[in-house]
């Protein structure tokens, strides 16, 4: 019984069952909505809907299914089965990459072999000249001029391993980082400090179960947005570090240090606004970092009144509606609605150095229109392994794919009182297709031949 | 668009329309001397579809990744150029066109109605891993294309030798054992550029949105289809499966992969990847 659990576990149709189930189980992850995807307004607006189903998935874990119980199941069971198919296919691994032995070799009757073939040998020709003209042709030789074995990329067999080992590597990198990862959201406005202070996260997502969040200190120095019409083409940022050492950062091209990275998300204005009272006294005043890009409303209060504003980069006003020509910051002008206790109290336009009047002789004032951005930032350990993962995956795979084993073996015989060239080769994966190659390449040798003399000679 | 543009845009699609009912005609009027003159017709489509990808290179300053109408227009470059690539070094293998030629015309077709519009390169689009992405997804593309119209060549001709009366235009198919083992070696083509697709997905998107992966639609059905193809892969060197069944494999796992490419959108609607800029 456990001897047949234990073969179970290491057979390759177990391999097939569980990637088939990791695939299904991907899918599901695509038709179930996930938490990590959908807002909590929507999620709840879901559970509402239909409770009895989501508290199903939700024991299940199946609205994070990605982290649900039995996909990590699945995940180990995928690493077992993979660590005993390994260890059971070394040997064979072995065995495929040993070097044939001439001695016993005999073209004629070579099992497997599916290509086979005899060429006549041209006078003053023998042996050794096939074997050079397979060593140029980039096959290691064993033997002599009678009878010979020629392999190419003899191995490529051992890619096999190292394309699955890969997985290891991509593994060992997930879970670091997955271990080590810190996560938080950072608004920051031009001119302001930075010094890791972990309180200023908003929302400060997620804490490293191993290691420290990150240990950081710098400040913006400048922040310009760049658009084409309504296309966003850059966001350059200057920040100097603690050092006073300046970095430009942009879309795709985040600042990185401490093994954190701080990711440009977004950007927005962030105006010093102040307010006054009739006789012009200054009662109120701060800096506001404004959600107010791609269109949306938002809001502040001060002094007392609040203040609901709407922003246009490129402002013009069609059928006395305001709206944005383009992305570009050409004409930047916010609308104003002022409210005292709910009650509409006044509105308008407003640009930077504007001001606005309300409620009978109040003002709001922009005196300066830096801008913020906001960051995530994210610390995690383990990259450079994931990333050597993937290379050492995708290098494996051309060897062993693009680069697999070719074998021939050749023999030099009198027949019918001619000297002939008796061949027969194999390939990995393919046989009809190594004919073909097989057939091109013995095709080529005469040519070879015939010019060989004559280099000698030159 | 721009003018040049359109004009070479539309005698691409033409010619690669013409092609393809040419192709059917040969098949449906068991006529194969038409076959080759075929290749002349996609040959020339592949010319003025350069032209097109360079005019569009031209009025916009880079070179065309995003959107539905650019994935189309590329997508059908390299399956055309894929086809014509081993047409060249095989004759035999001029007649997988009979299947990618119209498998582009509607590709190409699909994404002139989407977003042909030129659009300046986003910001989140600036960076070099974004070529090794998108274009390694491309180059999976046309080979599992390739490799299911090997598929169908290869179901095709096999219910013509069973039948009666075989017609001619199947004697121009390579034969089926070579069919048989060419589907494999496409899908293992595509397979090594779909991982490499999928490592440079990762750190682009370490770099764009700070986390490499984040089970995200279109991220995970990329990763769905490349399971596919691995199963596939086993299923042929370790369970021996090939002929039928194997043909049938690569035109079905096709569909995963036409689905992560543009299909994505009609299944669910909170993805955070955009082939569209915004
Ligand atoms: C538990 C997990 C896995 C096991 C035990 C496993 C095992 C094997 C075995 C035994 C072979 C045959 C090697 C040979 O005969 O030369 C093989 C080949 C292959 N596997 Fe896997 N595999 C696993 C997962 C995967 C995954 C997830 C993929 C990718 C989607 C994959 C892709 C391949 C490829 C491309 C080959 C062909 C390369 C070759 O012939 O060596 N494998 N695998």
């Amino acid at each position: 019984m456990f001897n047949k659990i234990y073969k179970y576990l290491g057979s390759t149709r177990f391999t097939l069952l569980l990637i088939s189930l990791l695939a299904v189980m991907f899918l599901a992850g695509l038709w179930i909505p996930q938490e990590s995807l959908l807002n909590q307004q929507l999620s709840a607006q879901w559970e509402a809907k239909s409770p009895k189903v989501f508290a199903i998935l939700r024991v299940l874990h199946f609205t994070t299914i990605y982290t649900s119980p039995i996909i990590i199941a699945l995940w180990f069971l995928f690493f077992l089965n993979l660590s005993l198919v390994m260890w059971q296919r070394l040997p064979l691994i072995r065995r495929r990459i040993e070097l044939p032995d001439p001695k016993r070799s005999d073209p004629e009757n070579a099992p497997g072999f599916s290509f086979k073939k005899s060429y006549p040998l041209p006078a003053e020709t023998s042996g050794s000249d096939v074997i050079g003209f397979l060593k140029k042709r980039g096959f290691a030789v064993s033997g002599d001029q009678q009878v010979f074995c020629a392999v190419r990329n003899r191995f490529a067999p051992i890619a096999f391993g190292l394309f699955h080992l890969s997985f290891f590597l991509i593994l060992l990198g997930g879970l670091t980082s997955v271990y080590s990862k810190f996560y938080g959201v950072l608004e920051l406005a031009q001119g302001e400090v930075f010094n890791g202070e972990l309180e200023r996260y908003k929302p400060l997502g997620m804490m490293p179960k191993i290691g420290s969040p990150p240990n950081v200190s710098f400040v913006i120095k400048s922040i310009r947005p760049e658009a084409k019409g309504n296309t966003p083409t850059a966001l350059k940022v200057t920040l100097a570090d603690g050092q006073g050492q300046l970095h430009n950062i942009d879309i795709n091209r985040p600042y990185t240090t401490d093994s954190s990275t701080f990711v440009l998300k977004d950007v927005g204005p962030a105006p010093l606004f102040i307010v006054k009272d009739p006789t012009g006294k200054e009662l109120d005043g701060a800096f506001v970092k404004l959600k107010v890009m791609n269109g949306s409303q938002d809001n502040f209060a001060m002094a007392g009144f609040d203040f609901h504003v709407h922003f246009y980069p490129d402002y013009a006003v069609n059928n006395g509606a305001a709206f944005s020509r383009t992305k570009e910051f050409n004409n930047p002008v916010f609308t104003v609605a002022v409210d005292r206790k709910q009650m509409p109290v006044g509105q308008g336009t407003l640009a930077p150095n504007g001001s606005l009047s309300f409620a009978g002789g109040y003002r709001l004032v922009i005196k300066e229109m830096p801008l913020w951005v906001r960051f995530s930032v994210i610390k995690e350990h383990g990259l450079p392994i994931l990333y050597a993962g993937f290379a050492i995956s995708s290098l494996a795979l051309i060897w062993r794919l693009i680069f697999f084993r070719r074998e021939i073996i050749g023999a030099v015989r009198e027949q019918g009182g001619e000297r002939r060239l008796l061949v027969a080769g194999k390939s990995e994966y393919y046989k009809s297709l190594a004919e073909d190659e097989f057939g091109e390449l013995f095709d080529g040798m005469p040519e070879y031949l015939r010019q060989r003399p004559k280099a000698d000679a030159g | 668009m721009s003018n040049w543009e359109t004009i070479f845009f539309w005698i691409t699609l033409i010619a690669y329309t013409l092609a393809a009912g040419g192709y059917i005609y040969a098949f449906v009027f068991k006529n194969p001397r038409f076959l080759p003159k075929m290749t002349w017709i996609i040959s020339a489509g592949f010319i003025t579809h350069n032209i097109a990808i360079g005019a569009r290179y031209a009025a916009q300053g880079h070179l065309p990744w995003a959107g539905d109408y650019e994935s189309a227009m590329m997508g059908g470059w390299f399956i055309i150029g894929g086809t014509l690539y081993v047409a060249w070094r095989n004759k035999a293998l001029q007649s997988l066109a009979v299947v990618t030629a119209p498998l582009v015309v509607i590709l190409m077709g699909y994404g002139f109605m989407r977003n042909p519009e030129l659009t300046p390169m986003a910001a989140s689009l600036k960076t070099y891993w974004l070529y090794i992405h998108v274009y390694f997804a491309q180059l999976a593309f046309g080979a599992y294309a390739l490799a299911a119209a090997a598929g169908v060549l290869y179901l095709l001709k096999r219910r013509n030798a069973a039948q009666g009366a075989p017609n001619a235009a199947f004697e121009r198919f390579p034969s089926l054992d070579r069919l048989d083992e060419l589907i494999f070696r496409y899908i293992v083509f595509g397979f090594i550029t779909d991982t490499i697709m999928i490592a440079a997905g990762a750190i682009w998107a370490k770099d764009l949105w700070g986390s490499y992966w984040s089970w995200d639609p279109v991220e995970t059905w990329s990763l769905v289809s490349w399971l596919i193809y691995g199963i596939s892969i086993h299923l042929r060197v370790t369970f021996g499966w090939r002929e039928k069944r194997l043909a049938w494999l690569a035109i079905i796992a096709l569909s995963t992969v036409i689905i992560t490419f543009f299909g994505v959108n009609f299944v669910v609607d909170t993805s955070m990847h955009f082939f569209n800029v915004r």
